[in-house]
């Protein structure tokens, strides 16, 4: 498992394309929200509080950057298969299962680098143009929670997803996913947005920090379709929901792993 | 390393019967595996790796049950594989994908790891390369770097799905010359459909057809399976109607026809001397007549 995340890693992190595509979406980032990322304030005024600051920052970072994310994801389980190199492996004395999770890993975190660079990076600016050195342990606790939790379940879901069709459409599916489930306003139309099971980090943006939401509703829409998928975020949700996603990702590992058996005779 | 399979079948999902009741005993040594396309060699091979599960039938290598986990695991910590259609990480460089091969075998020690890449680089001549990435090697080459991470564990077993296929004579030449220096104490069962590379590299060997096991035995008695079945027809008139021909060469003002059949193809067909392929093809021709 160790030496499939560390390989894994290293093939993922030397990836030229992934660098390209993550430079060029966070120009796209820059420019489309300019400039709420510069002052880091979505509307409320509180862009000189550190704490917001970084909820608002991971918050921006996350709406374009999740997508490259998973689109970089889609081809890696199914590469070894593609590339003919799975019967090595296979014939390699250790655990499939351990191989997977080893992969997940390593691809997974290869693949969150540059996310990671780009919310500490505008961390450190921060730090340095407010002066407030909370701000770096704000950002921790932030990306830990807000960012970390919806990169788990992510990760899983891009990896598994080509299983079921060709990359090239998974990704088409999985952008058109991302805005759907997990950006578009709850009573635009039925959506999991803003649900228990959205990957943005909004429940424990509200729940965790208490961050208000500019029409100082504490959670929820009154007429949204699915609000049982949306209770009240207090600290204790937040945490289910952390729960949430970390129990997606290992269910989508588990079926993958079961897949793979299946079509192993 | 012993393989004794008996009753051997496998079905294929669709309903390919791709083994059909295969019994072999297999010695240590270099053993040969020849069969025509679509014959049941990388389905057998696949299973003796560990990689499928057969439908019915017992797997025994050096005495373990591939068919259970604790068995599988014991006959491929000593497996070497070379599989037919081998892959490889095309960013990393030779050194780094046989490091990532020997981690996952289980060599957790990094100067041991180091030690026995660099001597396995050595043999396959691959040295001065190591350090390139494998998106710039040729097939050869890959073949090369493929047989090293097979030996990388040092293996009792040494399994290879037709690995001269697609190499140039020289290089085919080196491959197998080197196989059978590797053969020694292990068992290296090495599939193909090229008889010439048997004939060179083995002494026993197995023939499948359509699933079926149709011979096993050493190369002298394949060979005498064409005994009275070879003849040279000289003509100037239509190649002859029976039989297999295997050869044919101008000759004067006619041709000259080596042919293989179970009686004379013609009344002027000369008896001659038969060789391994010959045998092959007097076998195939039993097994399915064309
Ligand atoms: N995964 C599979 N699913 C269904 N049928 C298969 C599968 N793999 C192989 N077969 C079929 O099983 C038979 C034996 O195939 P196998 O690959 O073992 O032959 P082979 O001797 O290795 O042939 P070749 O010389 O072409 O490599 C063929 O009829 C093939 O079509
Ligand atoms: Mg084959």
């Amino acid at each position: 498992m160790i030496a499939t995340l560390r390989y894994e890693f290293l093939m993922q992190i030397r990836r030229p394309v992934m660098w390209i595509v993550y430079g060029l979406t966070f120009v796209v980032l820059v420019a489309t929200m300019w400039p709420g990322y510069r002052t880091l304030d979505l509307g409320l005024g509180d862009g000189h509080d550190p704490k917001a600051a970084m909820l608002a920052s991971a918050r921006l970072t996350m709406s374009l950057l999740a997508i490259v994310y998973g689109c970089l994801l889609a081809d890696r389980l199914i590469r070894d298969r593609r590339l003919g190199i799975a019967t090595i492996l296979e014939a390699a004395p250790c655990s499939a299962a351990g191989r997977l999770v080893g992969k997940y890993l390593g691809v997974c975190a290869a693949t969150a680098v540059p996310i990671a660079l780009v919310f500490f990076g505008r961390a450190v600016v921060y730090t340095f143009t407010e002066g407030k050195v909370e701000t770096l342990a704000w950002s921790l606790a932030v990306f830990a929670t807000v960012i970390l939790p919806g990169l788990i379940f992510l990760g899983a879901l891009a990896l598994a997803g080509p299983l079921l069709m060709p990359p090239l459409p998974f990704r088409v599916l999985f952008v058109a996913y991302w805005f759907w489930g997990n950006l578009i306003p709850a009573d635009m139309m039925p959506t999991l947005s803003h649900t228990i099971f959205a990957a943005t980090g909004d429940y424990a943006a509200y729940g965790l920090f208490d961050r208000a939401r500019p029409d100082a509703v504490v959670y929820g829409w009154p007429d949204a379709a699915l609000n049982f998928l949306r209770p009240a975020a207090t600290p204790a949700v937040a945490v289910l929901w952390m729960g949430v996603m970390v129990a997606l990702a290992a269910a989508i590992l588990l079926l993958t792993r079961l897949h793979a058996a299946r079509s192993e005779s | 390393m012993r393989i004794r399979l008996s009753q051997l079948t496998k079905t294929y999902k669709g309903g390919v019967h791709a083994l059909k009741g295969i019994d072999l005993d297999v010695p240590t040594g270099m053993y040969g595996l020849l069969g025509s396309n679509g014959a049941g060699k990388t389905t057998l091979m696949r299973i003796l790796a560990g990689l499928l599960r057969p439908t019915s039938g017992t797997v025994l290598l050096g005495g373990h049950d591939v068919t259970t986990k604790e068995g599988r695991l014991a006959v491929q910590r000593t497996l070497g594989y070379l599989p037919q259609d081998l892959g490889v990480y095309p960013d990393l460089t030779a050194r780094q994908f046989l490091d990532y091969i020997a981690l996952l075998k289980g060599i957790d020690e990094r100067s041991a790891r180091r030690r026995r890449i660099g001597e396995l680089l050595e043999v396959v001549a691959l040295t001065e390369h190591a350090d390139r990435k494998l998106k710039g090697y040729s097939g050869g080459m890959l073949r090369r770097v493929g047989i090293a991470q097979a030996l990388l564990n040092d293996p009792r077993l040494l399994i290879v799905d037709e690995p001269t296929t697609g190499l140039d004579p020289e290089e085919r030449i080196r491959f197998r010359t080197l196989l059978s220096r590797l053969a020694g104490e292990r068992t290296v069962l090495l599939s193909t459909h090229i008889v010439e590379d048997v004939a060179q590299t083995c002494r026993y060997l197995a023939v499948l057809a359509k699933g079926r096991l149709v011979f096993q035995g050493d190369v002298g008695a394949l060979v005498a399976a064409a005994h009275r079945q070879v003849w040279t027809v000289t003509t100037s008139g239509a190649a002859p109607s029976t039989g297999r021909i295997v050869a044919a060469l101008p000759h004067g003002s006619g041709m000259r026809y080596r042919v293989v059949a179970p009686v004379p193809p013609d009344p002027s067909a000369r008896p001659a001397e038969p060789t391994l392929e010959d045998g092959y093809l007097a076998l195939m021709e039993a097994a399915a007549p064309v």
